[in-house]
């Protein structure tokens, strides 16, 4: 196994994400998507750490987890209370304000 | 084994700002939830005393670093110095102002209790953080729950649905740019083996890397996502809306704490950790700082929202702190730091100003809110015409002597280029200035328009009290200059 | 400023000039909290801090030491200590009228005018105007005048404003974004001169005028780029040519005291730049870019009378003569010769007193007709002689009338101008020619012919308006009969300004014509006016 190999795949899975949020419109999937990022970086980091021999990386990719929890539970709850008040939860209606 | 375990150094005299906000949360949090009715002044003071404790405690702090020198603790991941005093101490006052804005504003729009006054803690907590990171883990949770808490603050207006809109947005750009630093992060991390900054930066002295693309897409990176943070262009398009559409007092925080928390961010990354790459990263600040200053100044002439000129009004203020920042000298970063506290002051004064002409339901935005405000409300429009002349850097207000010491910065440094940019776009923005001016005092009271009304006695000390401030360090400098000079930001290792 | 220079210029016990920006500072602060029961007391409070700083500037008349060339009254306060800013004052020959004119006009135009409303603010506001305009000619400190020098646009812009007509908050906001944004550029300058001095020099940051200006350590081509940013600034608020557009506008929309204010005192502030902070610290720089500013002045005295011929506005029309009268002192100060300069800077004086006067004039026509427009007025001179009479002797001082003040000035530049360049100097005179037809035509179209309906019975100047305008009169008189005491009080600092310039222009052709020696040395010729 190479460094390359999970960097590639990480650098793949940031793509994937980075198009995700930007071209999708339904917010669940938008925040699908930043997930997909984060858990590039802890494949970074992870592998990072397992080439580099240390454990930084590792506790690093622990708290990005948990962060990345406690980012969803607010996420979620806003677009639940974005989809109480316009039953809707594509982006592309988010429009009230403009200048 | 229980004895061999050795718990790292900690230096709590040092935490205790950071504690206080955190306690102070939580207390909040669980007496609110234990005692049916709080009486409703009992949030805004609670969260003022805190604001106002920790200022006072960064006293003897402040002396106590200049006499020690700066240190660091918890096995070298958090330092003090202070120029992590100096933030703080920011972060303190804005979370006053934002406190004593929000007593009177909770009530006037009939929204329930104390969770603002929570949330605005903790994310001061996550400030503080922010400012005193010397590990990048660190300084990504400090990010983290500063942000996650202003996410819920934007959201609060639950009666308005721009609020709402307000604040996905800004959850959204803001969750995407903090995956982009973190993917800055792990690259910086492959690149030289640590997440500390104190070791990062010694292994750049130390070391020539062969083939450096990883760190500096890293840096890239890195850039992207503390630029979401401070509202750069081009990545300020949130700020606008978000401004427009969450609460006001949560505003004034945004503008003032959270960019504060942002910049000091800004400049432990790039200046102390990544200085040695500083022919790298440089031109890039430069083009961001001379576009973020063009492009906000321009399109803030055209708004008609008052909140939305006041966003790209900052969005030109985070250019200038740019200009300043760019410098990588300390002449530089004390110019940022003395830029971030006025910034401060004028931005919380003016929102205070901002919350109280936006009346009942947070919605009178409108250049015609403030026709006439002149003979309607002759001291606030007094107020708010000191804060807004400062905010264009007239001489004589605390606005002129800040953006002098940017471009004195970007000067010493050579670039003239930039300085010259940031100066005609000061005088493009001074245009939006004007134009309220214009409004308070040369138009006429739309007819039907309600006289005045009495103004809310939190928001008034904050605006006045700003005033005054933004008066007196344009008149005697000294003081605060000096303050920004001794707060020159060092890592030190643990 | 070094130890030395303080010690042989020698320091007053009282610091007289911090006095003239402070005193009415205290004025405007003293109107702001007086009770409001009590209205009348507004206008005496401003009127005797405007009397009281006036009589400070006419004592530093005679404290004045004639013959020395270098600058008096020096005070100095530390003030950003980490960059080098101190609270640096002092004046010589070339400032020292422009503070008395600033001491002269502001307790004239605060007690001729009452402001129609809001007498509060607009009080206030006129002080603190006069505090910024003494900080900008006693400044001598780089950042302390950039201060001074802009921090006067906000006054200024809610004079015009809120107590102008017509479109004024256009007019009002017009004005302050064109000087903004000429002066934007010239921050960057003094702070690009200073850090370089600085690092010429080894020394500490410092903005200090005198040790920058006698270093002259800047390369050629960046001393010529900084004073191109100094000279838009300038260029702006004098204004020459073609970015005079403000002016009209500001001119006609202004109040009565803001046009006077505006072309007696803040028009000088651009003028003054010129001679204090583009010849003195850009010797080199400013004899390059000569030519241009010679062409420019010539260009606005021609059109500047051109236009003024073809307004049918009263106050417009002596605004255009405003930028005509500018014309004539860019031309002297670029002339590089002591008489240009010397008569240039006695045109500024003259200008602010002429032309402050005729704006006083047309005010009162204004006040009493409800037009300034030249077709709705006539015969003039049968209700009102004695305004027509004041009126008449004005315009011609504005005219160069010899015997009266303005005729000392313009021959003093084109005397200057034509030893150094001939032409220009003939392009100018043709100026001098136009002036006197088109003031002639409007004092004909106004005062004379038949007076009918309203004009029939105007009243005529009351106690307070002869009052105020007298003294401006008798030094229209005495500076015309009489004016060495004003050039001997000049020249030294003149000459050494010249002379400075000489100097340090590698090969500078000294602009002797053949002419040179029939006129003879300046010295001998104060004789013939005086």
């Amino acid at each position: 196994m190479y460094l390359n190999q999970f960097l590639l795949l990480s650098a793949a899975l940031f793509a994937i994400g980075v198009y995700g949020v930007l071209a999708r419109r339904n917010g669940v999937l938008v925040l699908m998507s930043i997930e997909l990022i984060l858990n590039a970086v802890n494949i970074n980091l992870v592998a990072f750490a397992a080439f580099g021999n240390q454990l930084a990386g590792e506790v690093f990719a622990l708290f990005v987890i948990a962060v990345a929890a406690a980012e969803v539970g607010v996420g979620l709850a806003m677009i639940l209370l974005l989809y109480r008040n316009r039953k809707s939860i594509d982006l592309t209606q988010i429009d009230l304000m403009r200048g | 084994m229980i004895a061999a375990l050795t718990t790292p150094y900690v230096a709590w005299w040092a935490l205790v700002p950071l504690i206080t906000f955190a306690v102070a949360g939580f207390l909040l949090l669980t007496v609110a939830s234990l005692v049916r009715r709080l009486p409703a002044v009992l949030a805004p003071a609670w969260t003022a005393v805190a604001g106002l404790g920790v200022l006072l405690y960064l006293v003897p702090m402040w002396s106590r670093v200049g006499r020690d020198g700066a240190d660091s603790f918890l096995a070298g991941t958090v330092g003090v110095d202070r120029s992590s005093i100096f933030v703080t101490g920011i972060l303190a006052v804005a979370v006053i102002a934002a406190a004593l804005i929000s007593r009177d504003y909770l009530p006037r729009e009939d929204l329930p209790g104390v969770e603002l006054y929570v949330l605005l803690l903790m994310s001061a907590a996550g400030g503080v953080v922010m400012a005193s990171a010397n590990d990048l883990i660190v300084l990504f949770l400090g990010l983290e729950i500063l942000s996650i808490a202003v996410y819920v603050l934007a959201a609060l207006h639950l009666r308005r649905i721009e609020s709402q809109e307000a604040a996905l947005k800004y959850f959204l750009l803001g969750a995407f740019s903090s995956a982009f630093l973190l993917y800055g992060i792990a690259l910086v991390y492959g690149a030289t083996g640590s997440t500390n900054m104190v070791r990062i930066s010694a292994f750049l002295a130390q070391n020539v890397l062969v083939d450096d693309a990883m760190l500096l897409a890293g840096l890239g990176l890195l850039l992207v996502g503390l630029g979401f943070k401070v509202a750069v262009v081009p990545f300020h398009a949130w700020t606008p809306d978000v401004y427009q559409g969450a609460p006001t007092p949560v505003v004034a925080w945004m503008a003032a704490g959270v960019k504060a928390a942002g910049f000091a961010a800004l400049m432990r990354v790039f200046v102390l950790t990544l200085g040695t790459y500083v022919s790298d990263w440089r031109p890039a600040f430069q083009v961001i700082a001379a576009a973020t200053v063009l492009a906000g100044a321009v399109v803030a002439v055209v708004q008609t929202d008052v909140k939305r000129m006041l966003a790209y009004s900052s969005i030109v203020h985070a250019g200038f702190i740019l200009v300043g920042l760019q410098a990588a000298t300390d002449r530089g970063n004390s110019s940022v730091l003395a830029y971030l506290a006025v910034y401060a002051f004028l931005t919380v004064g003016s929102f205070a100003v901002v919350t109280v002409v936006s009346g009942t339901g947070d919605a009178s935005h409108g250049l015609d809110a403030y026709r006439g405000m002149g003979r309607r409300h002759p001291a606030l429009a007094g107020v708010f015409t000191v804060l807004l002349l400062g905010q264009a850097g007239i001489p004589f207000t605390g606005g002129f002597v800040v953006k002098l010491g940017v471009l004195a910065a970007a000067v010493d440094g050579g670039a003239y280029w930039l300085a010259g940019v940031a100066m005609l776009a000061a005088a493009v923005a001074a245009f939006v200035y004007l134009r309220l001016l214009v409004a308070m005092y040369l138009e006429e009271v739309p007819s039907g328009t309600e006289t005045s009304g009495a103004v809310p006695l939190g928001a008034l000390v904050v605006a006045v009290a700003s005033a005054v401030i933004v008066l007196v360090v344009g008149l005697v400098p000294g003081p605060l200059l000096d303050l920004a000079r001794d707060a020159v930001p060092v890592l030190v290792a643990g | 400023m070094t130890a030395v220079l303080l010690a042989s210029a020698g320091t007053s016990s009282f610091p007289v000039l911090p006095a003239l920006v402070v005193t009415p500072v205290l004025g405007a602060l003293l109107v702001m909290v007086l009770p409001r029961r009590r209205p009348e007391l507004l206008k005496l409070v401003a009127v005797s801090t405007a009397v009281v700083t006036g009589a400070m500037s006419f004592w530093l008349l005679s404290a004045f030491k004639v013959g020395d060339p270098g600058f008096q009254f020096l005070s100095e306060t530390p003030w950003m200590g980490d960059l080098g800013v101190s609270l640096l004052f002092g004046i010589d020959g070339i400032s020292l009228f422009l503070v008395i004119l600033t001491g002269l006009l502001f307790p004239v135009a605060l007690l001729a005018i009452d402001p129609g409303h809001d007498a509060r603010p607009y009080y206030a506001w006129m002080l603190l105007l006069e505090a910024g305009v003494m900080g900008v000619f006693g400044a001598l400190d780089l950042i302390v005048f950039f201060l001074c020098f802009e921090v006067v646009l906000v006054p200024m812009y809610f004079l015009i404003g809120r107590w102008g007509h017509g479109n004024s908050a256009r007019a009002a906001t017009k004005f302050f974004l064109y000087t903004m944004a000429g002066s934007a550029l010239m921050l960057v300058g003094i702070l690009a001169l200073a850090f370089l001095h600085a690092d010429a020099t080894g020394a500490d940051i410092s903005f200090d005028l005198v040790a920058i200006a006698e270093a002259q350590s800047l390369s050629t081509g960046a001393a010529r780029w900084i004073f191109a940013a100094f000279a838009l600034a300038f260029a702006v608020k004098v204004p020459i040519f073609p970015l005079h557009t403000w002016l009209p506008d500001a001119h006609t929309e202004a109040p009565t005291a803001g046009s006077v204010i505006l072309a007696g005192v803040l028009l000088k502030l651009g003028t003054y730049g010129f001679l204090r902070f583009g010849l003195y610290l850009f010797p080199e720089a400013s004899h390059y870019f000569a030519p241009v500013f010679l062409t420019l002045g010539v260009v606005g005295i021609v059109y500047g009378a051109i236009v003024a011929t073809m307004q049918a506005d009263l106050k417009r029309l002596v605004a255009y003569s405003s930028v005509a009268h500018l014309g004539f002192i860019i031309l002297g100060t670029f002339a590089l010769n002591t008489e240009g300069i010397e008569g240039g800077l006695l045109q500024m004086v003259n200008h602010g007193v002429s032309t402050g006067a005729l704006f006083l004039l047309v005010g009162m026509i204004y006040e009493r007709r409800g037009t300034r427009m030249i077709g709705d007025l006539g015969g003039l001179q049968k209700s009102a002689p004695v305004l027509a009479g004041v009126f008449m002797v004005v315009m011609l001082s504005s005219i160069g009338l010899p015997g009266l003040n303005g005729f000392v000035g313009e021959f003093l530049v084109l005397l200057g101008a034509f030893n150094a360049h001939r032409w220009w100097a003939v392009a100018a005179a043709g100026g001098v020619i136009l002036a006197a037809l088109y003031l002639l035509w409007a004092y004909q179209r106004v005062f004379h012919g038949p007076a009918e309906g309203d004009n029939a019975d105007m009243p005529d100047l009351g106690l307070r308006e002869a009052l105020v305008l007298a003294p401006l009169l008798a030094l229209i008189v005495f500076m015309g009969v009489y004016p060495k005491p004003v050039i001997e009080r000049m020249e030294p600092a003149v000459d050494s300004l010249v002379r400075h310039v000489e100097f340090h222009v590698d090969g500078f052709s000294e602009p002797v014509s053949q002419m040179g020696s029939e006129i003879g040395p300046l010295d001998d010729s104060h004789g013939e006016h005086g």
